[in-house]
């Protein structure tokens, strides 16, 4: 029953309070008329009498103080009350209030930003369902990491792996929507199985059949949320409708969810955003029919996901295949070549990447938020100092030093509500900042968006925040002794300089954590640096890149295709500012290229191994519209057309590999494995260009004509990248070279857009996010920590005003009494510094997998953070410290 | 010690104690607290100089876990004051109380004899 009446009693007391505080009131004046009555009848006299009551009484507020605490609700109102008096006193002080509110809304609103990228990359689960038993299925061999599954590997691990549940192939590739506006769109052929291997099904319709997913199989397709919407305005009777895609008459079955994506589509290339069925077999992929495998090798160019079984991990599926591929090697399958199968979890395989990106950013945003923190903590203190006499007071009135605390701490609270407030509204511009600037290779980054969970975050972020900052100053709150401070005269310059202290470790802490970021920015500077310095082997600067593709409805043959490139060349070369204009198959940087078998003359390649090579397609042109360095021989021309001499272009890995020690150009090599194929001639050798990434090891590559390539070995290049270069800006060459396609064929649809500084960018796109949050967070950092120094060196010269009078008088010059300010800001300054290097060199560890050519104990970079942040303590302690040098002796001397 | 926490430590270690006399006293006849901090210190021989600081909170607390109940009545003198009685959980609590006490200061009692006798 207890808890009854307290419950009673306590909303008694939380909706009774006027009336409860005037019985309380009545009640003890009760008690001390009757005590002094009491009194005065032993004969005392009557105003001592009253004295001595009140006196037995203690103090009367304080009493009253007890006695609501005894109310069981006094928490709330107090705390309400504290609330009220703190929101007061802040109003008095609006300076304070704002700088305190902004650094704390800074703090939490990047802090909260960065929370809500990394919700979105590493917390929220991937579209699928039971995305943790979701694996993606790999080969490798010598030279490739990563690489493609073949048809047989597809059937013999479906069929020999028992971790697997299941397995489905998909490949990527491109598709044109006819009609208005045709617009060429990236998408995917997938196996029936693969929507239902990743748990997802269409929002509207069906997934595809099997009786669909088999060659010579019903022309379907299944749109992409974002497709359906722009293409067909979001129209539910799309699905059973004949489209044209691509020439050819196709039923819409199916529109997936607005947040479906392969799993292979959360990188820099972007999205696919229409699905058809893979619809091949063992036949067409020349391929074994069945588990059986041939001897030799197949050809690899399918993507693979995996579903595993209940109770089987990517560890188990990789020893079951381990042991399936060293058993197929016996019997001579990829024999030699070190071909190994593997599966990565879907997670890793996604967001592996980023996360070690995100983490050392999130890490350094936790920093920038301790700086905050301390900061206010800082300015709280001082605060404090000036207001001892108050708190002085109220404690001589009966305050208890809890109700000090709760006051302080109070105030702490409304700033960091207030600073929550803010920071929420930064974090809203910070999100809308991080999807604007979402670098295309971070998987995710750019669906970043304020959720309510965020939202939980900054208020449990100022939380954090209020304690951080506020507990300090609310424990040197418990030392005020009244009797000491009331009777301490005006000046008190002692015992503020004792309690000093506090604010230098606070300051020194700080510079301490700004020096970690800083010397972590300088070394993801040093990094982006070193990887914009690798030679790319072309010039980017001033070229314009778009995609295009020439559908065998409209171009039936290649004399079709490369008349229509000709022609296209021709006229964009035309267009004023354009330099000169070629095409690619695929751009360099471009994520995987895939290779050709080759027999090169006098290359006799170890026994089991191939002779590989990278394969591009170009027009003539291309080599100077690129830029692509030539290093012997001669570039392409118009000889090299589908009548003349096979003429190819070999890059400098290729002759160092193949033709080593003998004479590159008259080589003779063939495309593919058969001997009877027609033979190349080199005629020129360029320098290495990367494909995949920056960093990334080059390959042996050939280039060859557009036009001779399909007279050897006698295929059809469909899509390619027109690529213009000119002195000016190649993005303003956009509209005109589009306006020029458009004129020669308007039903062709242009895609990728971009220019190739783009494309370099967003290649280091990993670095350089870490690079910019680091060095935007660092700036930050060094920004409060001047703040920070600027208020001691202030505090110092305000306290120490009497000393520095005496020193005046005695013969000190200002300069003196300057240095003497200074030197106590730097002095702060280098403690955090100290500390700050050897915990940088701890931390900084952790971005090895970040750097590139630089070690984390880079010594330019140290030396540059050492002199940056002293620099800033110099900076931040002029201003104060010329107030010292102004000191007037007869003044300071005199007031006291 | 700090001199602001509230009951000083003797009134701590006989906050319970003051509970119970208080329950006692009330149980006999409502009173108001002044009467009551009279009839504590009469009672007790001047022993108890409980401290008046204490009582109200006290009375406070036993108020809010429904012990005793209060209401305001006119005194001989023609006064308001806030009389005190006791409720029956308060008569329950007053009888577990005495016989805790009853308990702990025999088990007090015995060893205190036989640590004179030991020694």
């Amino acid at each position: 029953m207890a808890w009854y009446h307290e419950l009673v009693s306590s909303l008694g007391a939380l909706f009774g309070s006027a009336r409860r505080e005037k019985e309380m009131t009545d009640e003890i004046a009760f008690h001390i008329d009757m005590e002094t009555q009491r009194l005065a009848e032993a004969g005392i006299d009557a105003s001592e009498a009253r004295r001595r009551a009140v006196a037995i009484f203690g103090g009367v507020e304080r009493h009253k103080d007890y006695v609501r605490d005894e109310l069981g609700t006094s928490w709330l109102r107090d705390g309400w009350n504290d609330v009220r008096f703190a929101a007061r006193s802040l109003r008095r002080r609006p300076g304070f209030t704002a700088i305190a509110t902004i650094t704390l809304a800074l703090g939490i609103g990047a802090t909260t930003t960065l929370f809500g990228v990394v919700k979105r990359v590493l917390l929220t689960p991937l579209p699928y369902g039971e995305p943790e038993s979701l694996v993606m299925v790999w080969s490798a061999w010598k030279g490739f990491d990563q690489t493609w599954l073949s048809h047989d590997e597809w059937e013999g691990w479906r069929a020999r792996i028992p971790a697997f549940a299941d397995i489905g192939l998909f490949a990527e590739g491109s598709a044109n929507f006819d009609g208005d506006a045709p617009e060429r769109i990236r998408s995917a052929r997938v196996q029936a199985n693969v929507f239902p291997i990743l748990g997802v099904q269409p929002i509207l319709g069906r997934d595809f059949t099997a009786e669909e997913d088999r060659p010579n199989g019903p022309s379907v397709v299944i749109l992409g949320y974002g497709l359906w919407q722009r293409r067909f305005g979001g129209d539910p009777s799309v699905v059973g409708r004949e489209i044209l895609v691509s020439g050819r008459a196709t039923t819409v079955v199916g529109v997936m969810p607005a947040d479906f994506r392969l799993p292979l589509d959360f990188g820099a290339s972007g999205r696919t955003e229409a699905w058809f069925p893979l619809a091949t077999d063992a036949a067409q992929n020349g391929a074994v029919p069945g588990p059986e495998f041939p001897s030799g090798g197949s050809s690899h160019g399918y993507h693979a996901v995996a579903r595993l079984r209940p109770g089987m991990t990517a560890a188990t599926a990789n020893a079951q295949l381990r042991s399936l591929v060293a058993e197929l090697e016996q019997q001579g399958y990829m024999a030699n070549v070190g071909f190994r199968a593997y599966v990565v979890p879907i997670e890793e395989q996604i967001t592996g990447r980023v996360r070690p990106v995100l983490l050392v950013v999130f890490g350094a945003v936790g920093f920038v938020m301790l700086i905050a923190c301390a900061n206010v903590a800082g300015l709280l203190l001082v605060r404090g100092e000036s207001r001892r006499r108050e708190l002085a007071v109220r404690v001589a009135l009966g305050a208890g030093s809890r109700r000090l605390q709760r006051l302080l701490l109070a105030e702490s609270a409304v700033l960091a509500a207030l600073g929550a407030a803010s920071g929420i509204g930064l974090a809203i511009l910070g999100v809308r900042l991080v999807r604007a600037t979402a670098p295309a290779g971070l998987p995710r980054v750019g669906d970043t968006a304020i959720d309510w969970s965020v939202l939980a975050f900054a208020v449990v972020a100022g939380a954090v925040a209020a304690l951080l900052a506020g507990v300090l100053p609310a424990l040197q709150a418990t030392r005020i002794m009244p009797a000491g401070e009331l009777k301490e005269s005006g000046r008190g310059a002692t015992s503020g300089l004792a309690r000093l202290r506090w604010r230098q470790a606070l300051v020194a802490t700080e510079v301490a954590l700004a020096v970690v970021l800083v010397t972590a920015a300088g070394l993801m500077i040093r990094s982006v640096r070193n990887l914009l310095a690798i030679d790319t082997g072309f010039r980017a600067d001033g070229v314009l890149t778009m995609r295009l593709s020439t559908p065998s409805t409209w171009y039936p043959d290649s004399t079709g295709v490369v008349a229509f490139w000709n022609e296209l060349q021709r006229r964009v070369a035309v267009v004023p500012g354009v330099e000169r204009a070629g095409a690619v198959r695929l751009l360099p940087l471009a994520t995987e290229i895939g290779d050709w078998g080759l027999q090169v003359d006098g290359y006799t390649p170890p026994p089991n191994q191939g002779t590989p090579g990278d394969w591009q397609v170009v027009t003539p042109g291309y080599i100077e519209a690129m830029g692509l360095t030539l290093v012997e021989g001669r570039r392409f021309d118009a000889r090299d057309d589908m009548s003349g001499a096979l003429a190819m272009i070999v890059n400098r890995a290729f002759v160092r590999q193949y033709i080593a020690g003998g004479r590159a150009l008259g080589t003779r090599v063939r495309i593919g494995g058969s001997d009877s194929a027609q033979a190349y001639s080199i005629v020129g050798v360029v320098e290495d260009v990367h494909h995949g990434s920056l960093v990334s090891q080059v390959k042996p590559k050939f280039y060859v004509t557009l036009a001779q390539f399909a007279r050897a070995p006698g295929n059809t290049q469909r899509s390619m990248s027109l690529v213009v270069r000119t002195d000016g800006d190649p993005a303003a060459l956009a509209a005109p070279v589009r306006a020029a396609i458009r004129r020669l064929d308007s039903r062709l649809p242009i895609s990728e857009v971009r220019t190739m500084r783009e494309i370099v960018s967003s290649a280091i796109s990993g670095p350089r996010f870490a690079m910019e949050a680091l060095g935007l967070f660092g700036m930050l950092a060094l920004a409060l920590s001047a703040i920070g120094i600027f208020g001691i060196v202030s505090q110092v010269v305000a306290s120490r005003a009497h000393e520095f009078g005496v020193r005046a008088a005695l013969g000190a010059t200002p300069a003196e009494l300057v240095r003497l300010s200074i030197r106590a800001g730097v002095q702060q300054a280098l403690v955090g510094l100290a500390a700050g290097l050897a915990i940088a060199l701890l931390l900084t560890r952790t971005m090895v997998s970040l750097l590139q050519g630089v070690t984390p104990t880079d010594p330019l970079t140290l030396a540059v953070v050492v002199l940056v942040t002293g620099a800033v303590a110099v900076a931040a302690s002029v201003g104060p410290a010329r107030r010292a040098g102004r000191t007037d002796p007869a003044r300071v001397l005199g007031s006291s | 010690m700090n001199p602001d926490s509230p009951p000083s430590r003797r009134s701590e270690v006989l906050q319970g104690t003051l509970e119970m006399l208080a329950l006692k006293l009330l149980a006999a006849q409502p009173m108001h607290g002044w009467g009551l901090s009279l009839e504590l210190r009469r009672i007790s021989g001047e022993v108890f100089d409980v401290n008046q600081g204490s009582l109200y909170p006290a009375l406070q607390r036993m108020l809010r876990r429904g012990w005793i109940r209060a209401e305001w009545r006119a005194t001989e003198n023609n006064r308001r004051a806030r009389y005190y009685s006791v409720t029956r959980e308060g008569r329950r609590q007053l009888e577990a109380e005495i016989a805790d006490w009853e308990r702990t200061s025999g088990a007090v009692n015995r060893v205190l004899r036989y640590a004179l006798q030991g020694g």
